[in-house]
């Protein structure tokens, strides 16, 4: 807690479903991460030039342009391609399939960092955070 | 010189007699009376020493002389003649004969007597008896086996049809099978039965057909050569197994299967929404912090709620009940739902709209139907305000009149709205473009029930202008329109027709 009181990591968190935002800002931030969110693609993008994340949690299906179609758009970006990616989706083993051969089909894209199925669990979702960064101490 | 010519007359004679004796058959020889004058020794051996008796008494214990006797043929117009008879030995045992007769002239050429040759028929008899019955047998089989069966010449002409086959598709033979199988006015584009024609090799497909009744049959055919004898192909046998209700089984099991793959799909979404919300109400209290418990009670309380419109969904899909019609205020209907709407509402920030014209009146409906189906639409368009983060300003408009002869409902709002193929899918079976959050039964149910109302839907929509659906219930009622579509098949489709 000290260290990332100290320094704290940004995440933002991209799901078109505000229930999902409300409930992991609130358990990020009570963890000691700084919280930003957007609810599509577009915003994402926005978000992310303006706050600069270390850690961007994506949710697969949204309406319009999907969560994998974000993180291809981000990880082709020479100034964003180095962000730690988490993708969430509602059906595990299938959706994470889908999420290989999806950026497989990419050219030699780096797939995402982590792959969380939904419900999520919290005990789960904070370890990843902080396998990927490692400055978090969690509380 | 005489005695030589004797000798060898005589010595030819015997020779003659011994041939006559041993010829493999009945040998005998009848005057004008029928009185047999002469018998070798198998006629001897069979039918005794019966030299000078009628041979209608010797030959069938008759008391005169046969009808039809070639004996009598032949002493009137001279030829030889033949047919088949039976005879029976002095043993009693009844022989099948072949009869063929020889006039015997005097030197005037007048038939002074007739030569009788009996050839026993009994191995051939038998042998075409056995045959008639196989062949009975398989004709049975052809006709009996419960399946269908035709046999078509390269022209396509039926030229035989198995019993099966005439009851379902009518008496077929002399018809072009396309015609009769799936009432086309030309062949088929592939027709395996012209290719094995062609080819002589075997082949199976799976075909959908029309029976006379007009049902739609899913069949398993299988096309083989009939060869002649030169191994030349002659005609084609299909034979087609009716498996109309293992496609049905099977559609049925695909789409249970998809009903549970889709509950277990929204059930993680609630789960996480109801973690979520306990999360959220837990941390608030631990943290002093009333706004975050009041938004976890109301996460808890939306997906609790979602819980019930799922559970509903499904039963309603489940089982396709009749409706019970009533006259349905509409107007009451949703002066009950208006609370319980307008609170989720009020949570979301979306303005209710109610606009009811005052002749709205009543029409024939069924009450728990209708409510299911208000329901759905309302909360799907609250769902699609809730997910529009554009900024606030949302609406929901519910709308209806009286526009004879239709109750005309809208349901409006001003949320995210659907693109091309959202819209297009709206309806289908286990479609949600709302990730967890969806099972796909919402709109495929209010679609149903509108369809089984004898009543029409349709949407309108813009991606980030929102959606408009636009209810049409009969003011008097009348048949769903689609019949077909409430048989709750709609998740597979049927086997695409090809050919015969």
């Amino acid at each position: 807690m000290n260290a990332a009181a100290a320094l704290p990591c940004r995440v933002l968190i991209v799901d078109d479903d505000p229930d999902i935002v409300d409930y992991l800002s609130a358990l990020l931030e009570d963890h000691g991460f700084e919280v930003r969110s957007a609810s599509d693609v577009t915003r994402a993008l926005a978000e992310l030039r303006r706050s600069r994340p270390e850690v961007v949690l994506i949710d697969v299906l949204m309406p319009g342009r999907s969560g994998l179609d974000l993180l291809v758009t981000i990880r082709r970006d020479p100034q964003l391609a180095d962000l730690a990616l988490v993708v969430i989706t509602g059906s595990d083993q299938v959706l994470e399939d889908d999420c290989q051969s999806y950026i497989g089909s990419h050219n030699g894209l780096r797939g995402p960092d982590g792959v969380l199925a939904k419900p999520i669990h919290p005990g789960s979702l904070l370890a990843v955070l902080s396998q990927l960064t490692a400055r978090v101490t969690l509380g | 010189m005489e005695a030589d010519l004797d000798t060898t007359i005589s010595t030819a004679d015997a020779r003659y007699r011994q041939y006559w004796e041993e010829m493999p058959c009945y040998l005998s020889i009848h005057d004008p009376e029928f009185r047999i004058i002469d018998g070798n020794r198998r006629f001897r051996e069979d039918f005794g020493d019966r030299i000078g008796e009628a041979c209608f008494r010797v030959y069938k214990g008759r008391e005169e002389v046969c009808p039809s006797c070639p004996v009598e043929a032949t002493f009137r117009d001279g030829r030889s003649h033949g047919s088949e008879q039976l005879l029976t030995t002095r043993a009693g045992v009844e022989v099948p004969v072949m009869v063929h007769t020889t006039p015997i002239q005097d030197s005037l050429g007048h038939v002074i007597a007739v030569m009788e040759m009996h050839t026993d028929i009994g191995e051939v008899k038998r042998l075409e008896s056995l045959l008639e019955r196989s062949e009975g047998r398989l004709a049975q089989l052809f006709e009996e086996v419960p399946c269908f069966i035709t046999v078509q010449g390269p022209d396509r002409v039926i030229q035989h049809a198995n019993r099966r086959f005439r009851d379902t598709f009518g008496p077929a033979v002399g018809d072009y099978c396309y015609r009769v199988y799936k009432h086309r006015d030309e062949p088929c584009l592939v027709c395996r039965m012209a290719q094995t024609h062609a080819d002589g090799q075997l082949r199976d497909h799976e075909e959908v057909v029309i029976s006379r009744a007009g049902d739609k049959l899913n069949v398993l055919c299988t096309t083989a050569p009939v060869r002649n004898a030169d191994g030349e192909v002659e005609a084609v046998i299909e034979m087609s197994v009716d498996i109309t209700q293992i496609r049905q089984l099977q559609t049925q099991l695909t789409s249970i299967g998809l009903l549970v793959g889709s509950i277990s799909h929204g059930i993680k979404g609630l789960l996480t929404g109801l973690d979520g919300g306990i999360y959220m109400v837990n941390s608030g209290f631990e943290k002093g912090k009333p706004e975050r418990v009041e938004k976890g009670w109301e996460m808890v309380q939306r997906n609790v709620d979602r819980i019930r419109g799922m559970v509903l969904d499904i039963l309603y899909y489940a089982k396709d009940r009749e409706l019970e019609v009533v006259d349905i205020d509409i107007a009451a209907m949703v002066a009950e739902l208006r609370e319980g709407l307008e609170k989720k509402a009020g949570d979301l920030d979306v303005d209710v709209r109610i606009e009811f014209a005052n002749d709205v009146g009543s029409f024939p409906g069924d009450p728990q139907a209708i409510r299911a189906m208000l329901l759905n639409l309302l909360e799907n368009s609250l769902d699609a305000c809730r997910a529009d983060r554009s900024g606030g300003g949302h609406f929901l408009r519910l709308a209806a009149r009286r526009t004879p002869p239709w109750l005309v409902v809208e349901v409006e709002d001003n949320g995210i709205g659907m693109d091309r193929e959202t819209r297009e899918k709206a309806f289908s079976l286990f479609f949600s473009s709302k990730g967890v959050k969806g099972t796909g039964l919402g709109l495929f149910i209010a679609n149903k029930i509108v369809d089984k109302h004898g009543g029409t839907i349709i949407v309108e929509s813009e991606p980030g202008r929102g959606s408009r659906f636009l209810i049409r219930l009969p003011l008097r009622a009348r048949p769903s329109t689609h019949p077909e579509t409430m048989t709750d098949s709609a998740a597979v489709p049927a086997t695409a027709e090809t050919d015969v």
